[in-house]
């Protein structure tokens, strides 16, 4: 019987996600500041990478449900920010950055996610080097971070404008989770 | 007199950490670190400045760079 239904019924892969809609927008910056918006207003949203057929906008779509279409929309036009397209998801979503690497360097721990690498002094909570990308962005990000505390530093989501940013803000977030839980 | 730190053929941050471990806990008042790429020279001139050191030269060295540390603390 159940064999009998693994043949009927699509991979889990495969079936349509249709309570799921993407938001497009034009810039990553754009991406970055309605993900922060709309999560601190209760969305659950998800930042993915775009569907092969889109064609418009930047490398990053915020994934939200679809059934929350309006008030998601309000919210986003209360702050000024206006979707380029507003679709239901019908492929699978690629992750931007699903894997952190972490390298331990006895007094140091690196991590990176996607293209970027932050490191701190484990000792100080000291963010010492910031590196990788090929945005534009990144010598002013890392002018920023480097040699403040992760405590007093800003958050590269409050500075980013790119995917780069935004790959940082996430090696932030875990470093944060491996240094400060303690 | 200087420390020479070597961080050519390694890739980011190992010239950083090597730059910021000569700086806390070497004894010469000048560092000269060497390195390969305009990525590692832009890293430990900015690492070693957020250490409250000077940058007293940055120079051509073979295929690399040659970076001058000065101590201030």
């Amino acid at each position: 019987m159940f064999k009998l239904l693994g043949k009927i019924l699509p991979p889990k892969s495969k079936q349509s996600k249709v309570d799921s809609g993407i938001l497009v927008f034009e810039h990553t910056s754009e991406v970055i500041q309605a993900e922060q918006v709309l999560n601190k207003s209760g969305f659950t949203v998800r930042v993915m990478g775009p569907p092969p057929e889109i064609q418009t906008g930047c490398d990053l779509v915020i994934e939200f449900p679809l059934m929350e279409e309006l008030n998601v929309l309000r919210r986003l036009a209360d702050v000024g920010i206006e979707p380029l397209q507003i679709t239901p998801v019908s492929s699978p979503l690629l992750s931007p950055v699903d894997l952190f690497y972490k390298k331990d360097f006895g007094d140091y721990l690196m991590v990176r996610a996607a293209n970027m690498k932050m490191t701190i002094d484990v000792n100080t909570l000291e963010i010492v080097n910031v590196s990788g990308g090929g945005c534009p962005d990144v010598p002013f990000l890392a002018n920023q971070l480097v040699g403040k505390k992760m405590s007093e530093a800003p958050r590269p989501r409050d500075l980013g404008h790119t995917l780069c940013g935004y790959a940082l803000e996430l090696a932030y977030q875990e470093l944060r989770k491996e240094c400060l839980q303690q | 007199m200087a420390t020479t730190v070597d961080a050519r053929g390694l890739s980011c941050p190992q010239p950083v950490i090597l730059t910021i471990n000569e700086i806390k806990t070497g004894t010469d008042p000048e560092i000269i670190v060497l390195v390969d790429t305009d990525t590692s020279k832009e890293n430990v001139t900015r690492a070693a400045t957020s250490q409250g050191c000077t940058i007293s030269d940055v120079s051509p060295d073979g295929d690399g760079y040659r970076i001058l540390i000065q101590k201030d603390k």
